[in-house]
Order: structure tokens, then sequence, then C-alpha cells
């Protein structure tokens, strides 16, 4: 070829077909597929590769989760020196003591499960080696592991916090070695049972919005009716009011992990067994979430 | 894969309450691009969901590429690839970014997977606007995005449902080709629709069902071929022509003013071709026209129903 035919060439460019390439190298099964998922799921919600308005309410929550913790290790730092008035919050308050939690919780679960229903996406998702019961645990599974982190990580500030403001970081790690399991495990708990409960109200509607009030108006409605039946005197046995209340469940059971009881300020402490009901509702109201999402994802096996 | 047919269905039959959406339908299907025709309701949808084992058949069994579908679904589902006829992407997030997630959803690798899926984008047609979000895309695009999302997985078998429903006429050609294309990969379609032009533009194989039961399965020139009809034009003479044609044992009847002869070879059988000019030389006839009459996939439709009937 000429240099003349070389440049015009250049100059006018080309459009190549690539055709097509068929794939032929590793390929993973059901528990790729619900890796997968799990993570598009995560990704979902903490807003990632979606636009910015997604990404604000993750870390937002994530701002206000942290931040009490941040602040409470600060005053602790200075005023370690001064007087001893100060006392930073302890680990067990600090799980579950924010609603931002439940707030969020409202929002991403449905924003996980809802669109899927809604814009059809499941019969694409079921298209692939997928099963119900893999979907569900990649959802519920992202949610938690979001939750956990969110709560996990102002424990993480406290820890450091309270190692920098004690006399000795590595006497209190030594003094303070039941926390390393209790903590992550507390978390883990209220972290599940949100998760499972936020994810079972979603699967029931293709709305985000029905969704979000129904989580919201769950552990509203069943709170205000504990703490009517707790605060009247005049019922006999109120204190097992306390065992409809949905939205502390995961506490008593994250004072049964830190105390080894019921805490005394809960309405449970007076009941007898008070502890073993809380667990049993707790795996009841586990169950009961685990069996909507079975229900509701089991025609795909069908 | 095995070196069997594609497909494999044994009496299968799906009944729902008070309907039977498949009724005993036995058949073996090869490689390639194959139309499945039938009306709305005639049971499509019904064995797309019971090739991705999505739904049990009442009776029978199904293999797809030779692998049994009630025992392994999710072996099955590995090599298929499912373009439903509704929407069913996510209108929030880009296609690239669709397109990927089920690439790894398919059991790729996540690097593997936004690699193919950039690839299949390009050749759908997509590689300008696959940053773009869906919800900006308009019904072609939706299209070629559901197509490219059923072919990241690197499937064997790809189920097209209705591939051009809603398109214009340009979108549809543009489809029709991209199907095409596919044969041309080594990936096998399997296109239902209730458009048998669509079929018979791209489809080397037909499977036609209609309320559940099987009209018909054949290569499409042979379904084509099988008409056995030839027209015969001999001017005003067509009652002169029927007699004599029915003297040698060949059914005839006048259709617009033309003897349109049912015989019972293939068209492509000379020597019944030869008896029919006889006849009408015999008879000392004029000749205008003698031809044979492919009919349409459509025509070929009714006329099997109506045979089941």
């Amino acid at each position: 070829m000429s240099s003349a035919a070389s440049s015009a060439d250049a100059g006018r460019g080309a459009v190549y077909d690539r055709g097509y390439r068929p794939y032929d190298g590793p390929r993973g099964r059901r528990g790729a597929a619900t890796l997968a998922l799990y993570k598009a799921s995560m990704r979902r919600a903490l807003g990632l590769r979606r636009p910015w308005r997604q990404k604000v309410a993750p870390f937002v929550l994530l701002g206000v989760v942290t931040i009490p913790a941040i602040v409470n290790v600060g005053i602790g730092y200075v005023t370690r020196d001064r007087f001893d008035g100060f006392q930073i919050i302890t680990y067990r308050e600090y799980v579950g003591v924010s609603s931002a939690l439940l707030l969020f919780v409202a929002l991403v679960a449905p924003d996980v499960m809802c669109p899927d229903r809604r814009h059809r996406v499941l019969p694409l998702m079921f298209a692939r080696p997928l099963l119900g019961v893999d979907y569900v645990v990649a959802k519920v599974g992202s949610i938690t592991t979001i939750l956990f982190a969110f709560s996990f990580l102002p424990q993480v500030v406290l820890f450091v916090g309270n190692m920098l403001v004690s006399n000795s970081a590595l006497d209190y790690v030594g003094d303070h070695l039941d926390v390393l399991w209790k903590v992550p495990l507390a978390v883990a708990v209220l972290s599940l049972y949100y998760a499972t409960i936020g994810c079972a109200l979603s699967s029931l509607t293709d709305r985000r919005i029905v969704a979000g009030a129904s989580v919201i108006g769950l552990f509203l409605l069943t709170s205000i009716s504990s703490s009517v039946i707790v605060g009247d005197s005049s019922v006999e046995g109120g204190g097992y009011g306390g065992l409809i209340n949905v939205l502390a469940m995961p506490l008593h059971l994250r004072d049964v992990i830190f105390l080894g009881h019921i805490d005394p300020d809960s309405p449970l402490s007076g009941v007898a067994g008070g502890g073993l009901l809380a667990l049993a509702c707790y795996l009841v109201v586990l169950c009961t979430g685990a069996m909507v999402l079975w229900w509701r994802y089991r025609w795909v096996e069908r | 894969m095995s070196n069997g047919p594609l497909l494999r269905l044994n009496g299968l039959t799906k009944r729902y309450p008070g309907v039977t959406a498949l009724d005993d339908i036995t058949l073996e299907l090869p490689a390639g691009r194959i139309g499945l025709v039938g009306a709305n309701g005639a049971g499509k949808s019904t064995l797309f969901r019971i090739l991705l084992g999505l739904s049990h058949p009442t009776e029978g069994h199904v293999e797809v590429c030779g692998i049994d579908v009630a025992r392994d679904p999710i072996g099955v589902r590995s090599r298929l690839g499912y373009m439903p006829e509704h929407d069913c992407l996510a209108l929030d997030q880009t296609a690239a970014d669709v397109v990927a997630t089920f690439g790894e959803l398919s059991g790729l690798p996540a690097r593997a997977a936004r690699q193919r899926a950039s690839d299949i984008l390009d050749l759908v047609g997509l590689d300008e606007a696959r940053f773009r979000p869906i919800g900006g895309f308009s019904t072609g695009m939706r299209q070629r995005t559901k197509l490219a999302q059923a072919l990241v997985g690197d499937p064997v078998l790809v189920l097209l449902d209705e591939p051009t429903a809603g398109l214009d006429p340009i979108g549809r050609e543009e489809m029709l080709l991209l199907v095409d294309r596919l044969g041309s990969f080594g990936i096998s379609v399997l296109m239902a629709t209730h458009l048998l032009d669509d079929v018979q533009q791209v489809c080397d194989h037909v499977v036609m069902i209609d309320a559940g039961r099987l009209v018909v399965s054949g290569a499409t020139d042979s379904l084509l071929e099988r008409t056995g009809l030839v027209t015969i034009d001999v001017g005003r003479h067509t009652d002169e022509l029927v007699a004599g044609l029915a003297q040698v044992g060949v059914v005839a009847v006048v259709v617009d003013g033309m003897v349109e002869a049912t015989v019972e070879a293939t068209v492509g059988d000379d020597t019944r071709m030869d008896l029919l000019r006889d006849v009408v030389a015999g008879l000392g006839l004029p000749l205008f026209r003698l031809s044979t009459r492919l009919t349409s996939l459509d025509e070929a439709f009714v006329r099997r129903s109506e045979e089941l009937t």
C-alpha cells in the first residue's frame, strides 16, 4: 500500500465489528450468584454507582451513629485530668442507641427489595443459577452487613477512645477483653433482627413508601402499645407487655449478653424468666420474618 | 454440552386449575434458531418457565442440552439466557451496571462480567449509551439492553420472548438482524412470538403450539414446502381441469378463477408436477401458469390447527 493511500485510510478511519467472543473462563454457580447479588445489594444500599442523592442517607446515618461516640471520647479525653465526673457512654448503652438505625432500615430495606418486584427484575434474576433462598440470604445479608458495620464502627471509636483516655491502654484492653466478643455478638443480634424485619415487610409490597411506612409503623405501634400496657399499674403482670415491643426485643438480648440478665430498668425485669422469654420472642419474630420471605419467594422453585 | 438434541420434551403437560397450558408435547429440537409460534395464551411463556426450571411440569419431562431440568435446574440455568417480553430493568441504573451485574449473577467473575458487559453492549449497538441510566432509553434501546443481559453469561441457548414487541419497523429489523447473527456466534435461539413473519425471516426451525397443543414442528423450509399446493392457470377452462384432475386422483378446487390443485407430493417432486402438466396437455387446455404455491407460515399454522381440531 502506498503511503498516500495509507494516509487517506487513516484520515477516513474505520469501524470494526468486534463480533462475539465466547467466554471460556471460570464460572461459579449458586454461591457465586448469591455473592454477586449480595454485593449488588450492598452497592445499592450504600448508593454506590448511583446518583449522589442516593448516597446521602447511608452516609448521613454513618455520621449520626458515629458522631456521638467521637464527641463522648473527645470530652472524655479533654476532661480526663480535670475532674472525674464525666463517664463515657458504655458499650452496652451504645448498641442500638440511635433511632437513626431504624430510619435507615425503613429507607434502605424497601430500596433494596421493592424495585426488584416493581420493575419485574425477579424473573431475570431467577433465570440465573439462583434460588429463592439465595435471593433472601443475599438481600438480608447485605442489609445486615451494613447495619452491623454502621453499629460496630462507633464501638471501635469508643474502644480506641477509652484506651486513649485510660492511664494505660494495654491495661484497658486486658480489663475489657470480654467486650471483644460481647459487642460484635450484640451488634449482630440487633442487625440481623432489624434487617430481617425490614426485608420481610418490604417483600410484601412493590412500593417503597408503603414498605418504609410499614417498618416505622410496626416499630412505633408496638413500642407505644407496650409502653401503655407496662405503664398502666392497674394491669396485673403488665411487665409482660414489654414482650410485644418489637423495637426493643434485641435490646433485651443485648442486656443479657452484657449483663447476664435483663436490665433492672427494663419492663421485663420483674418478669420471671424474662431473658428467656425475650430470646423466645426474638426468635419468633426472626422466624416469622424468615417465613414471610420464604413465602414471598417460594414461587421461584414451584 | 451433549451431542444430542438441544431440547427434548417428552409428554410435557402443564395443568393449572381449570386450564391445560401445555398438553402432552413431545418433540426434539436441534441447535439453531428456533421459532416458537403461537397466539397469546398458547403456552409459550409457560414453556419458557418450565425450561428455566421456574415451573414444574404436571407430567412428562424436559431436557435442555442433555440436562434434566427437574433434576438440575441450576445447571440448566447456567446454560441459558432469558429475555422476557415485559420491562424488567432497573431504570435508575446504567446499562453497563445492569448487564455487568447480570453477568456476575450468571457466575462470571466481576472483572470478566464488566468486560463482557462492555463487549456485549457494543455488539447490540449500545456502546455509546452504556453509561446512561436506562430510564432515558427508548423502547428499542431497552430491548437491546434486555438482549445484552441475556447474552452476557455466554449462554448455549437464549430464550427470547417477543423480542420485537413494541419496536418500530426499523428497530424490528435491527433486532431481527441481531437475532439472526446469534446463530453465527454458536448461540442457539428459542424465539417466542406470534409474528410469523419474524420467524420466517430468522428461524431455521419452527414449533407451532396452539392452546397448549403441538401443532407442528419442523424446519422452516420444509413447512413452507409441505403445503402441497400447485396453482394452475388454464384461463376459463377451470371446470374441465378439475374434472380431469379428479380422474387421476388429484383433488383440485377453483380459487380466484384459477385451479388450485392439492397434490400429496412435495413441490420438488417433478414426477407429480409432470402428471399435472400431462393432464392439462391431455385435455388440450391452454396452460398459462403452473407454479408451486409456497404458503406463508400463517397459512401453515392455520391449516395445521384446523387439522388438529
